[in-house]
């Protein structure tokens, strides 16, 4: 009888050990598609966290040819600042002699026509005169002369002015720079998070943004007169405020 | 009334742009600074200069600060300040308002506005 019951108990695990290898059967394409998707993703992962690693240790050496952009740009602008004032000092110097030249000619002129009475009735004087009239210089000739070097100035000068798109670029460059530090601060964070040790193999991560650096993020290099007109509408709206206010206080 | 400006700006090539413009304006007078740190120690050197044109970002002091440190001293608390920045926010031109500059011109600045606004505060002081 307890040998029945056993056989029974036996039957019964028997059963229970069939049930699980059919379960397992089931199981086992599950598992395997399991494994192949791990086999896949695990590559993929390494690749993006070789990929943050990789990006992170390129962004100081953005950052640092960012700021050698803004260096390089404020020397060449220097350089062109120093050539457009050479040619200025230069076309001053010539507008100088000009002119100087322009009221000798003039002087030259009176000097002349006050000759012509003294020699009338003189044929051959007279003609030497005509000769000699000729060739002075009347100052409407040089005028011209005189009036291109003043555009040649003009023209100097307004290339300075334009010059300060270097100015407003440098905060640009800045604005940039600052947003890839931020973006550097994150991605450093993420990486101490992951523990991403190759990451430590690229050394000094820190950003090499100049100490003191300043800059307006919304700065840009528009030259329309909007800009100015609606400061100065800003202007006149806040005076105008403050000296209701100040009305309203002598009142109260 | 002789006029010795104080050209304050961390940019060099700004600093240039503006000191030819005031000599196209025909002003000879300038000295410069570089921040608003150096600025304040060439007031406190020379008590000619009577005009500042400032920028608003520059390292250590700002314009602003400038601005607030020279309306603090009662040597330069009357002194003409002129704003040159390329901050347009409105927000930015109140507060240079209520730090008292005289006004305020957005950058790039043609000589036109540099000289008009220069004209504007000096016709504002000698009333």
């Amino acid at each position: 009888m307890k040998q029945a019951i056993n056989m029974s108990h036996l039957f019964e695990k028997l059963k229970d050990l069939k049930a699980l290898f059919v379960y397992g059967e089931k199981l086992i394409p599950i598992i395997q598609s399991l494994v192949d998707f791990m086999k896949d993703t695990v590559p993929l992962l390494e690749n993006i966290n070789h990929s943050i690693a990789d990006s992170t240790s390129k962004i100081p050496k953005a950052s640092h040819q960012l700021n050698n952009v803004t260096s390089a740009t404020e020397l060449a602008t220097t350089e062109i600042l120093d050539l457009v004032d050479a040619v200025t000092k230069e076309v001053r110097g010539v507008e100088k002699s000009l002119k100087a030249f322009i009221n000798s000619e003039e002087e030259k002129a009176k000097l002349f026509e006050s000759l012509s009475p003294y020699i009338q009735g003189n044929p051959e004087a007279l003609k030497i005169y005509e000769e000699i009239k000729l060739k002075v210089t009347a100052p409407q000739e040089i005028n011209p002369l005189y009036e291109s070097f003043t555009k040649i100035k003009d023209y100097a000068y307004n290339i300075t002015l334009s010059l300060q798109v270097q100015d407003i670029t440098a905060q640009q460059l800045a604005a940039v720079n600052h947003l890839i530090e931020s973006v550097q601060d994150r991605l450093s964070g993420l990486i101490s998070d992951l523990e991403i040790n190759e990451v430590r193999e690229f050394g000094n991560l820190s950003m090499p943004v100049p100490e003191g650096v300043t800059f307006d993020p919304n700065a840009r290099y528009d030259k329309s007169d909007q800009n100015q007109q609606n400061v100065d509408e800003i202007i006149k709206a806040q005076s105008e405020t403050t000296t209701q206010d100040e009305i309203d206080k002598l009142f109260s | 009334m002789s006029l010795k400006f104080l050209v304050v700006d961390d940019s060099v090539t700004m600093r240039r742009i503006v000191v030819n413009s005031l000599h196209n304006l025909g002003y000879e007078d300038i000295v410069e600074a570089g921040d608003g740190r150096e600025a304040l120690i060439k007031l406190s050197a020379d008590d000619t200069i009577n005009f500042v044109i400032t920028d608003w970002n520059m390292p250590v002091l700002s314009g602003l600060e400038l601005i607030k440190a020279i309306r603090s001293d009662d040597k330069t608390a009357s002194m003409p300040v002129l704003m040159v920045t390329t901050r347009g926010v409105k927000e930015d031109i109140i507060e240079a308002l209520k730090a008292r500059v005289n006004n305020y011109v957005v950058k790039p600045f043609t000589p036109q506005i540099l000289r008009e606004k220069i004209d504007q505060i000096l016709a504002t002081v000698a009333s």
